[in-house]
C-alpha cells in the first residue's frame, strides 16, 4: 500500500518521463553502433551476445546510473521542496517503510530498463550475427545479474538523497561518483566491487574470471549495508533536529 | 482528565535551552491556547510532542500513551500542523489529502468533509505549488483535520490568512470540541487570537511556563495586579516584561 502512495508522490515530478527517455536512448544506442560499425564487431571471434554487451554495456551503464542518480534526487527534492516529508513524519507511519517503497520503485523501473536493454543486444546479435541464437533463459540470467550488481548504487543513491536536504548536494555528489570512478582503472577486482563501479561489470567478463558468487554476494551485503545506514539515520535524526 | 501533560519538559540545544521543564496539563475537549513572543519556545514543544525531536530531559503523556514507546498510536490520534504548511506541491489539494487519508486509513469522503471545512472546495484540483500563501495555510489545516482525529495540535494556524480567513479558522477551532469532542492545543503570539478561541492559556517566555490557567483566572490575575481586566493584552507583556527583567534576558 505504502509502494502505490509513493508511485502517486512521483506524479507530476517528470520521473518517469525521465527512466522512460533514459531507457529509451540507452537502447537505441546499440543499434546506431552496430548500423554504423557492424563490420568491426561481426569479424570478432566469439559468443556475439558478449561481443556486443562488452561493445555497449559502459555507454549503456552510464545512462543508468545518471538516470538513478537523477531519480534519487527527484523523490527525495519532492519530500523536501514542501517538507512533504514533514507531514510523512506526524503521520503514523514507520519512515523506513516509505523509504524501501522509493527503493522498490527505482529497482522496479531498473528492472525494466535493464530487461530492454539485454534484449535489445540479444535483438542486435540475432540481427547481425549468423552464428547467434536465441536463449530466453540467458537473457534472464543476465538481467537478473546486471540488475542485482546495480541494487547497491541505487540504495546508496536514495541514502545520499535522503540525508541531503538540498538537492544540488546529492546530485552534485552522485556525478563526482560517476567521474572519481571513470579515472580509476576499470580492471582491478577491488575497486570493481564498490557501487558506482559494480554496475559496468558484465556476468561474461565476471563469470570468465570466476568471480560470479562473490560477486553478487558482496553487491547483496552492500544493498543491506546502506539500507542499514538509512535506519541507523532515521533513527540518530531526531536527537540532533 | 488531562489529554496531555508534560513532565519538566526540556529541550537543549547545544548550549541554549528552548524548553525548560514545561508542565503543561492540556485537559480533554478543551482549546488549550499556547502563548508566547517569538522563539519562546512554542513549536519546539509541539515538535516534541509529536516526536519530531526529542526531549533533552522530562517526559510527556498523550492519552496516556508514552512516547517513544507508542509513537504510531501516538500519532494515529492527533492531526497536526507545524510552523508552515507541509505538502506535495507537486500534487493537487485533493491528492496531497488522499496520500494522508490511506495512510489513516480513513472513508474516501473524509477528503470532501476537510476540504469543505477549511472552504478549498473550488480549488481541489489546483497543484499545491500553486496555491496561494493562505490557501496552503488551509491546505495544511485540512490535512489536521482530516478525519477528526481526537486531539489537534496546531501551531499558528491563522499566520498568512486574511481576516476572513482568520475569522473562518477562529471559530472552527473553537468549535471543534462542541462538534467532535476532541482536545486541541494552539499556539499563537497574539493573545487576542488566543482569548477568542480558548478555553484554557499557558504563556511561555523564553522556555518557562509563566502562567497555566483559565482565561478567568487570568483575568483575575490582572485585576489583582492592577491592570484592566478589559485588557489582558497589557497584563501579557508586563507579565513577560517582569520575566525578562527578573532574568536578565
Ligand atoms: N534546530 C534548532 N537548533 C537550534 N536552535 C533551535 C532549533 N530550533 C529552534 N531553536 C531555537 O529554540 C528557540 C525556540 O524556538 P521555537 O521555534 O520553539 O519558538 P516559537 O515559540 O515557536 O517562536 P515563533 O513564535 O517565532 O514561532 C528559538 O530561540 C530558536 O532559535
Ligand atoms: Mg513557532
Amino acid at each position: 500500500m505504502l509502494f502505490l502512495l509513493e508511485a502517486k508522490k512521483i506524479k507530476h515530478t517528470g520521473y518517469l518521463a525521465a527512466f522512460l527517455l533514459s531507457g529509451i536512448i540507452s537502447c537505441i544506442f546499440p543499434i546506431i553502433h552496430m548500423l554504423v560499425r557492424a563490420e568491426t564487431f561481426t569479424s570478432l571471434p566469439g559468443n556475439p551476445y558478449v561481443i556486443l554487451i562488452n561493445a555497449n554495456w559502459k555507454m549503456m551503464t552510464m545512462f543508468n546510473i545518471l538516470i538513478v542518480i537523477c531519480g534519487a534526487c527527484i523523490m527525495y527534492h519532492t519530500e523536501y521542496a514542501n517538507s512533504g516529508m514533514l507531514k510523512m513524519v506526524t503521520l503514523p507511519v514507520n519512515s523506513i517503510h516509505l523509504f524501501f517503497s522509493k527503493f522498490l520503485i527505482t529497482a522496479l523501473l531498473l528492472a525494466g530498463i535493464i530487461f530492454s536493454q539485454i534484449t535489445v543486444l540479444v535483438g542486435c546479435a540475432l540481427h547481425w550475427f549468423p552464428n547467434a541464437s536465441f536463449d530466453f533463459i540467458s537473457i534472464l540470467k543476465n538481467t537478473g545479474f546486471q540488475w542485482l550488481i546495480f541494487l547497491p548504487t541505487a540504495m546508496l543513491m536514495l541514502f545520499l538523497s535522503s540525508v541531503c536536504k538540498n538537492m544540488w548536494i546529492s546530485l552534485g555528489i552522485g556525478i563526482i561518483m560517476v567521474f572519481t570512478v571513470s579515472i580509476f582503472p576499470q580492471d582491478n577486482f577491488v575497486v570493481s566491487l564498490f557501487p558506482f563501479c559494480s554496475p559496468y561489470q558484465t556476468l561474461a567478463v565476471v563469470d570468465e574470471n570466476s568471480h560470479t558468487q562473490f560477486f553478487c554476494m558482496s553487491c547483496i551485503i552492500q544493498t543491506v549495508l546502506f539500507y542499514l545506514a538509512e535506519v541507523l539515520y532515521l533513527k540518530t535524526r531526531r536527537s540532533f533536529t | 482528565m488531562n489529554m496531555i501533560e508534560t513532565h519538566n519538559l526540556t529541550k537543549v540545544y547545544g548550549d541554549f535551552t528552548a524548553v525548560s521543564n514545561l508542565n503543561l496539563h492540556i485537559q480533554k475537549g478543551r482549546v488549550y491556547g499556547f502563548l508566547g513572543p517569538n522563539g519562546a519556545g512554542k513549536s519546539t514543544t509541539m515538535k516534541m510532542l509529536l516526536g519530531l525531536t526529542y526531549p533533552t530531559s522530562g517526559s510527556f503523556t498523550i492519552n496516556q500513551k508514552k512516547y517513544p514507546q507508542d509513537r504510531i498510536s501516538i500519532l494515529k490520534e492527533i492531526g497536526s500542523f507545524i510552523e508552515s504548511p507541509a505538502f506535495y506541491g507537486n500534487l493537487t489539494g485533493e491528492e496531497n489529502l488522499d496520500i494522508i487519508r490511506k495512510i489513516l486509513g480513513l472513508p474516501q469522503s473524509s477528503i470532501n468533509d476537510a476540504l469543505e471545512m477549511v472552504g478549498l472546495i473550488p480549488y481541489r484540483k489546483k497543484l499545491a505549488k500553486k496555491y496561494s500563501l493562505g490557501m496552503k495555510q488551509r491546505l495544511g489545516l485540512a490535512g489536521a483535520l482530516i478525519g477528526q482525529p481526537p486531539i489537534l495540535i496546531l501551531d499558528e494556524p491563522t499566520n498568512g490568512l486574511d481576516p476572513v480567513g482568520i475569522h473562518e479558522i477562529r471559530t472552527l477551532i473553537k468549535s471543534l470540541p462542541q462538534k467532535y469532542n476532541c482536545t486541541v492545543l494552539v499556539s499563537s503570539h497574539l493573545l487576542p487570537e488566543i482569548e477568542r478561541m480558548a478555553d484554557d492559556i499557558g504563556i511561555l517566555n523564553h522556555g518557562h511556563l509563566l502562567f497555566e490557567g483559565t482565561l478567568d483566572e487570568l483575568r483575575m490575575r490582572a485585576r489583582t495586579a492592577g491592570y484592566s481586566a478589559n485588557n489582558l493584552e497589557d497584563t501579557f507583556l508586563a507579565m513577560i516584561d517582569a520575566d525578562n527583567q527578573q532574568k536578565g534576558w
